[in-house]
């Protein structure tokens, strides 16, 4: 029950940082804005090649407009998130560092695995706010699909970049826990997630059976089956493993600062 | 309730601590004396389970400091050098966060939290952010963070550096209003400060213990009734050991002055007739005696003489 209580604190307390921030406005302005103009921009694109197609005769059976779009959109929307991601988590460690507060922290009868997973609750619940809008946006223009779309991809494309997020966002927690620099940590996070997002494409100039390796562990190749309405547990397992390695490098690096 | 015995702290080749032993008993504040670098803060850490000691052992409430760190941090509070403040919460908000991470109950919290902001004098500032208090408030908020779940043992790092003198005092009437229900131990640099505090004094230095006592017996045990000024002229240093091997001699110190000597004799004597004695072996030795006066030393400049290194 304690345990609770203080997984509870420090996910307030992180929470309230984010809120209290002029910071996370900043992002939240720039994200809406521009995840709102690519929504529009891409779908009246769709639109209207479908209708110059139609137009022209060469429509023979009906477009799934819908499951297209999601394609498009949410390959667009990762790579803001790739830019977004690691704003939202390097201050998460490296602000405690420079602050002095890590001292409370590490000298409190709390435990790192307790801190660094609120502190992840926290950041995640943060990623959660800003993606909302993002919802609303799918729920209207998916209900005037015709045919309708499945629910069920639409839950799971969304799950993915949930997943997806999550996966970066404790790697970038990680990173953080490095260095007393905010922006060091976001370059390097910034540079880490590439890399694991192109490591698929990196695997085809090596040979088997580390490219087989590099391939599995692209984030890339993890994500794109979730587009696919495809609910594969290897990728799910994948994501889930960057999400333990996260908060389990971050404890030891803590412990690693305290000698 | 605090045990720390030969405590050794090494840093790649920098030696913070060497040896560091003391107690502390039940109630009782003990004050850590030492000039900044002395290896207090290292200690401190050390004591806190922050940082793990290269060698000894550190016992707070029975428990080892790293062993049952956990055990250990439910029966402390700590303030580190500098306050481990989240500045954008208010200080009342700040004491909740600290008092729910510290184990107390919800249901004891609000309690706990008032009580804290009482005993530092935060009450009016309860509400307000800690960003917009001054530097006096936030270690007065820091002070409330170390205390705020009433732990047995409290361990303050400096709490009064950088207050001005009417803070100072606050603060120090504070600490001492903690003993007796608390065990401190607390640092600092001044030796007023300490030895109107605490009940037991500990001078480190160097990273080692030079000596442990009440403020009062220190005063006798480290205050050389008399030291003697000479300015000589000649080799000194050829009748040093003979100067330091006179009855009530405790110290001799050389410093050129010219082409002169100073020559600064710390005397544990009472009585002054070791001058007359010093004055011989001067004049015999043919050396050339120019000034002589005795004067008592203040406990600071015995303080600053036990802790500067000679070179």
């Amino acid at each position: 029950m304690i345990f609770l209580n203080n997984l509870y604190a420090i996910f307030r307390k992180e929470l309230e940082s984010y809120l209290l921030s002029p910071f996370f406005y900043i992002i939240a302005a720039f994200f809406w804005l521009i995840a709102g103009f690519f929504f529009w921009f891409i779908l009246n694109n769709l639109i209207q090649n479908v209708a110059q197609i139609e137009q022209q005769g060469g429509l023979t059976a009906g477009v799934d407009l819908a499951s297209e779009f999601l394609n498009s959109y949410f390959n667009v929307i990762i790579s803001l998130l790739l830019v977004m991601l690691p704003a939202l988590s390097m201050g998460l460690y490296s602000e405690e560092r420079k602050r002095g507060t890590l001292e409370l922290l590490s000298t409190s009868p709390i435990t790192n695995w307790l801190v660094a997973l609120g502190k992840l609750l926290s950041v995640v619940a943060i990623f959660t706010i800003l993606w909302l809008p993002l919802v609303i946006y799918q729920i209207i223009a998916f209900s005037a699909s015709q045919p309708p779309i499945e629910i069920g991809v639409v839950l799971l494309a969304n799950a993915g970049v949930f997943l997806f997020a999550t996966a970066v966002l404790s790697l970038g927690m990680f990173i953080s826990s490095l260095s007393e620099h905010a922006i060091l940590a976001y370059i390097l996070t910034f540079i880490v997630v590439v890399i694991f997002w192109s490591l698929d494409i990196l695997s085809n100039s090596v040979g088997a059976p580390l490219s087989d390796l590099l391939s599995y562990l692209s984030l890339f190749k993890g994500y794109t089956p979730f587009l696919s309405g495809m609910l594969k547990t290897d990728t799910v397992f994948l994501f889930l493993s960057y999400i333990i390695a996260g908060i389990f490098l971050t404890t030891q690096s803590i412990e690693a600062l305290r000698k | 309730m605090i045990e720390v015995e030969h405590l050794q702290k090494i840093y790649g080749s920098t030696v913070a601590i060497s040896d560091v032993h003391f107690s502390v008993a039940k109630g009782e504040i003990l004050g850590f004396l030492g000039p900044n670098g002395a290896g207090k803060t290292t200690t401190m850490r050390i004591l806190s389970g922050y940082i793990p000691a290269t060698a000894g052992t550190a016992r707070i409430v029975g428990f080892d400091v790293h062993e049952d760190s956990m055990q250990v941090r439910r029966h402390i509070g700590y303030l580190p050098e500098n306050p481990p403040l989240y500045e954008h919460m208010s200080v009342e908000s700040y004491l909740h966060f600290v008092a729910n991470i510290k184990g107390i109950a919800a249901g004891d919290r609000q309690l706990a939290v008032t009580s804290a902001l009482k005993k530092t004098g935060l009450a009016d500032k309860a509400k307000v952010i800690i960003a917009k208090l001054s530097k006096g408030y936030r270690q007065r908020v820091g002070l409330a963070q170390a205390i705020v779940h009433s732990p047995e043992v409290i361990i303050l790092d400096e709490p009064t550096v950088g207050l001005d003198p009417k803070q100072i005092l606050e603060v120090r009437n504070l600490i001492k209003g903690l003993g007796g229900e608390h065990t401190v131990l607390l640092s600092s640099h001044i030796l007023p400060e300490v030895s109107m505090t605490c009940d037991r004094v500990t001078i480190v230095n160097q990273g080692t213990v030079i000596t442990t006592d009440k403020p009062e017996n220190l005063m006798d045990q480290l205050l050389p009734v008399n030291i003697y000024k000479l300015l000589v002229e000649g080799d000194v240093y050829s009748i040093k050991s003979t100067l330091e091997s006179l009855d009530g001699v405790n110290k001799v110190d050389i410093i050129p002055v010219g082409s002169r000597f100073s020559l600064e004799i710390f005397s544990s004597d009472k009585y002054d007739h070791l001058a007359k004695d010093l004055a011989k072996v001067v004049i015999n030795s043919g050396l050339d005696l120019y000034e002589m006066n005795h004067n008592r030393p203040t406990l600071e400049e015995v303080f600053l003489k036990l802790t500067t290194q000679e070179q």
